[in-house]
């Protein structure tokens, strides 16, 4: 499972969202890769899912081939956590 | 860690993108952007909307890497006066600034700030800080 941590230019803000995601997944003993990526080139990179904030969500949404995840307060473990566990319970069922 | 010269408490700015400029004229001052980098800041939020906003009360300032990045550094101003980026997370006390040269370089400095910055109660304390040495003790 590779999922990206997308922000305005994958160097910001979207590190802390990898920071949260990681967190989270470790607390939940689940295992996938996070890593950063930017809006203008997200689409390209190979990955299962997009994390992004809501601002951003609309450049994306309509295009994007993988499920994208908005998360509208990165530093909130509660939505955080709930938008990921959702997320791969989605997974699981499709597979 | 954020240099000490690179933080000030309780700044009076106008709006957000005064803030966006103060946070920004520190990292001018100490050598690692040029003043074209802080017109990127505010382009970006102006293009892509206030997506900054990470969370409550918190703003992270930056840019793309580019040449108007002398050398990776950070820098954080809280407000006295909260300002508004029109986002749900307003309003904004906290405006942290990055640079970087490329991507990657400055992940694993940055990574230790936020950790510290999100640790429990440490951003409340630093919104409250009423100098710089109280936001470095925070930190």
């Amino acid at each position: 499972m590779r999922i990206q941590a997308v922000c305005g230019f994958g160097c910001g803000s979207s590190l802390f969202l990898k920071i949260k995601l990681d967190e989270v997944l470790q607390a939940n003993g689940l295992s996938a890769e996070i890593f950063c990526g930017d809006v203008g080139t997200c689409l390209s990179q190979n990955c299962d899912a997009i994390f992004i904030s809501e601002e951003l969500a609309d450049r994306v949404q309509d295009r994007a081939k993988v499920p994208v995840v908005v998360i509208n307060n990165f530093m909130n473990k509660q939505e955080v956590e709930e938008k990921t566990l959702a997320f791969f319970k989605n997974q699981a069922q499709e597979n | 860690m954020i240099q000490r010269d690179n933080i000030r408490a309780q700044v009076l700015v106008l709006n957000w993108r005064d803030a966006i400029r103060n946070v920004g004229a520190l990292l001018i001052d100490a050598k690692s952007i040029t003043s074209d980098y802080v017109d990127g800041m505010i382009q970006a939020v102006e293009e892509m909307g206030p997506y900054i906003v990470i969370m409550p009360g918190f703003a992270i300032a930056h840019a793309a890497p580019s040449e108007a990045v002398l050398k990776n550094d950070t820098a954080l101003i809280t407000l006295k006066e909260g300002v508004n980026f029109g986002s749900p997370n307003d309003p904004v006390y906290l405006v942290f600034c990055l640079c970087c040269t490329d991507r990657t370089a400055h992940r694993a400095s940055l990574q230790e700030i936020a950790k510290r910055l999100l640790a429990e109660g440490v951003m409340e304390r630093i919104k409250n800080a009423q100098s710089v040495d109280e936001i470095m003790a925070c930190l």
